[in-house]
């Protein structure tokens, strides 16, 4: 498997084009034995038009791939691999670049890279040392004098470097430890304590994710070769473990077909090519799974926690984007809104009268300071200001984002109802495992004819995924037919959905227990119907061109 | 690793004792040689001449492997500086902290922040416009709060014990505020709002008053 992805971006675009191609075509009865660019096909089944081509990968199956990448250029340039992991790296796994580059000056690329000093070395002796090797203040030279203190404070890059006189005795300038057990340095020669390099290598590892190690003296871009991370962590396997997943996670990210599964502490990647362009994104929702475990779910066009199908990737972040903006809107108009001061009432805005009478207390009092209204009388000049332009506009303004806030509040709530239903069903998961256990004792059911529960719970999980997304999906859909048969589709899933829900959660009755069992799979069918329907049609429109959207999203003209 | 921590944070200290010449001061706040309070003057030719400004400093227990953590204890008005909380926005105070950095250098790099404001990498968004609109303005604040709050030299000479006045720290026209107080807000309020607004120099004339009205209502 390995040499299939060895292949530069450009034939994995070729691919693209040819899955995309046959997609066109009758996209549900798209054969993927077919295909020729070596990917397996999970189970060789073939897929529904909601659903797409991926291959899940093992740690050790890129590590191989990235070992076949190094000893390519290791061949290539003369190198031995540790070298060709760091010019590897420092171009992003692009080796038509690296070798495009290398082949025109290997000591700049080399030099850049930080695999080796530049021609002329800088001398590591000169240089201004505050905290020194020696240990009385018998030297006065040491430090600059005052005008040279000025000019350096003026200048924010100078930074003084902190390295010994090569004649004193070694003093790790890290540590300040005299006569440490153990140095090491990188080919700058840059000597510092085995306990400092361990230290800041763990340091970079654990705290800041880091594959590239540069020397620790200031200015020096020296690259830590991996055989001396390796020794260097000798004693901490955990780090040097940690150190390679992210030299795998750094090529993963630099490959575009590919994505580490978002999962905590799960090593597994995930190849999509036929989701590597941005422009395949409006026509597919890539949701995957690792191949580390079948919950390990993700999305490959993006970054949202969720399979958020059917909804294509752009406009679910525009509505995750909404909803959290507007969380904002919402709030400021609720601090706006105000309550009767009298029975607590919310007020209504209606007109521009600031004379407002509360409907139900009939309180009659000041719109604008809240104060009752029989008190303006004498202090009417303080108030009448408020009638002026600007807050005309202003109440304007409020109320026109109020009639858009209202909108949105109608999917809003019936998107954050179902994610609600969809957090409690751990709880329902315990519940209805509790009843099976029930059924199975006082009934004539055995365990195995009681799974029906559970997995109509399972479809019911799922379907409110499903249902979820097709809130975020309506709200931007643009009004007419197309939106009408959409919002048909998703008001009968919805329907069939809280029927079943409520069958799973009726009580039980050992008598019609049978007649349960049957109504019970019979909606489960059903049920599951509805959402391949919703699925597949939206699927198929993406593919059709046939949403169009009410805004402007991300990728669609 | 404790060891190591502590013997270089002592002679760090020591060695910026010994040094004179830099006149950067580090000193003890308690009893811990992790917790310290920094000090410098002012440079020189800037807003912030004359004044005495103290850093906030927290060694991390993985020093010097990251990067201390600074922050001003004197209020100090510059884009790179939180007006509110001291907090200061400067590459090597995060990534591009290196270990063989010091706490003098350190100070050194913060206290060379102060001849050079990075506006375009604000730490404090309001006073990075204020720096940008009009820069002569943006120095009188910086000046009296240096003034006000570092023991800075007064315009006059005679400021030093002066009531602070809201506006003049604000960075805004007495003229302004008194022409949106004189509609019945109040003047801290209106004071907010302007500062908010950006409402100095030519961005005067490109606000109507209208969008100030508005600001106040919100
Ligand atoms: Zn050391
Ligand atoms: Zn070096
Ligand atoms: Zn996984
Ligand atoms: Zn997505
Ligand atoms: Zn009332
Ligand atoms: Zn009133």
């Amino acid at each position: 498997m390995s040499s299939d992805y060895e292949n530069s971006d450009n034939e994995y675009f070729e691919d693209d084009d040819e899955i995309m191609d046959e997609d066109d075509g009758s996209a549900s009865d798209m054969e993927v034995d077919g295909f020729d660019n070596g990917y397996k096909t999970i189970g060789n089944k073939r897929l529904k038009s909601y659903e797409v081509d991926y291959e899940p990968l093992s740690q050790k199956q890129i590590e191989d791939t990235m070992k076949n990448e190094i000893d390519y250029i290791s061949g290539l340039c003369g190198v031995d691999a540790d070298v060709a992991s760091l010019l590897l790296r420092y171009f992003d796994w692009n080796r038509e670049k690296l070798v495009d580059k290398y082949m025109d000056n290997a000591d700049g690329v080399k030099t850049n890279a930080g695999v080796s000093p530049p021609e002329k070395p800088e001398p590591s002796t000169a240089s201004s040392s505050q905290i020194e090797s020696h240990t009385g203040p018998r030297r006065s030279t040491r430090r600059a004098n005052s005008s040279e203190a000025q000019k350096q404070s003026k200048t924010k890059a100078i930074i003084e470097r902190i390295s010994p006189p090569v004649e004193e005795p070694y003093m790790c300038p890290i540590c300040c430890d005299y006569n440490p057990t153990d140095t090491r340095s990188l080919a700058c020669e840059h000597k510092f304590c085995s306990s400092c390099w361990s230290e800041y290598i763990k340091n970079k590892v654990r705290n800041e994710a880091e594959q590239w190690i540069t020397c620790m003296a200031e200015d020096c871009n020296i690259a830590a070769p991996n055989q001396f991370v390796q020794d260097v962590l000798a004693e901490d396997p955990a780090v040097w473990n940690r150190f390679k997943e992210l030299l795998v996670r750094h090529y993963v990210a630099s490959n575009k077909n590919l994505k580490y599964c978002p999962y905590p502490s799960c090593t597994y990647t995930v190849s999509c090519p036929s989701a590597s362009s941005k422009s395949s994104l409006t026509t597919i929702v890539p949701i995957v799974t690792c191949g580390a475990s079948p919950t390990h779910k993700f999305c490959f066009g993006c970054n949202i926690d969720d399979d958020h199908r059917p909804v294509v990737c752009a406009a679910a972040k525009l509505w995750l984007q909404k909803c959290q903006d507007d969380s904002e809107t919402a709030n400021w108009i609720k601090t706006n809104t105000k309550e009767c001061s009298k029975c607590q009432s919310t007020i209504e805005k209606n007109g521009g009268c600031n004379h407002m009478t509360c409907k139900k207390c009939k309180y009659e009092f000041c719109w604008v300071c809240m104060g009752p209204w029989s008190e303006h009388g004498t202090a009417w000049y303080s108030c009448n200001r408020y009638d002026e332009k600007a807050s005309i506009e202003a109440r304007d303004a409020q109320s026109r984002s109020r009639a858009s806030l209202e909108r949105y509040l109608h999917y809003y709530n019936r998107w954050a109802n179902h994610e609600q239903s969809a957090k409690l069903s751990v709880e329902l998961y315990a519940k209805t495992e509790k009843k099976m256990e029930e059924m199975q004792m006082t009934s004539v059911l055995t365990w195995i004819e009681v799974q029906f529960m559970k997995k109509a719970l399972d479809e019911v999980s799922k379907c409110r995924m499903t249902l979820k997304w097709t809130y975020a999906m309506a709200y931007y859909l643009e009004s007419g037919n197309e939106k009408e048969l959409f919002e048909d589709n998703q008001r009968d899933l919805e329907r069939a959905v809280e029927e079943l829900s409520e069958l799973i959660e009726s009580p039980l009755d050992t008598d019609t227990i049978t007649d349960l069992r049957q109504k019970v799979t019979d909606k489960t069918v059903y049920v599951q119907k509805r959402n391949e329907i919703v699925l597949e049609d939206t699927a198929q429109g993406f593919q059709d061109g046939r949403w169009k959207w009410n805004c402007s999203v991300d990728g669609f003209d | 690793m404790a060891d190591a921590r502590l013997r270089r944070v002592n002679k760090e200290i020591a060695d910026c004792k010994n040094d004179k010449s830099s006149h950067i001061n580090i000193e003890l706040i308690d009893n811990s040689p992790f917790h310290l309070k920094g000090s410098f003057k002012g440079p020189e030719d800037t807003p912030y001449a004359g004044g005495h400004f103290d850093v906030d400093i927290v060694i991390p227990e993985s020093y010097p492997f990251q990067p201390v953590k600074m922050k001003f204890l004197t209020k100090i008005y510059h884009p790179n500086v939180s007006s509110a909380s001291g907090a200061i926005c400067l590459d090597i105070l995060k990534d591009a902290w290196s270990p063989v950095l010091t706490l003098k250098s350190t100070l050194i790099s913060l206290q060379s922040l102060l001849c050079s404001p990075e506006p375009n990498d604000p730490q404090d968004a309001e006073v990075a416009k204020h720096y940008l609109t009009s820069k002569a303005s943006f120095e009188e604040t910086a000046r009296y709060w240096t003034m006000v709050y570092a023991g800075g030299p007064g315009k006059t000479g005679s400021a030093a014990g002066q009531k602070q006045d809201e506006v003049a720290m604000a960075g805004l026209e007495k003229a302004h505020v008194d022409q949106f107080e004189s509609l019945g807000f109040e003047r801290g309020k209106v004071i907010d709002a302007l500062r908010r607004l950006n409402y100095r120099g030519a961005n005067v004339a490109k606000i109507n008053d209208d969008r100030v009205v508005e600001e106040l209502l919100k």
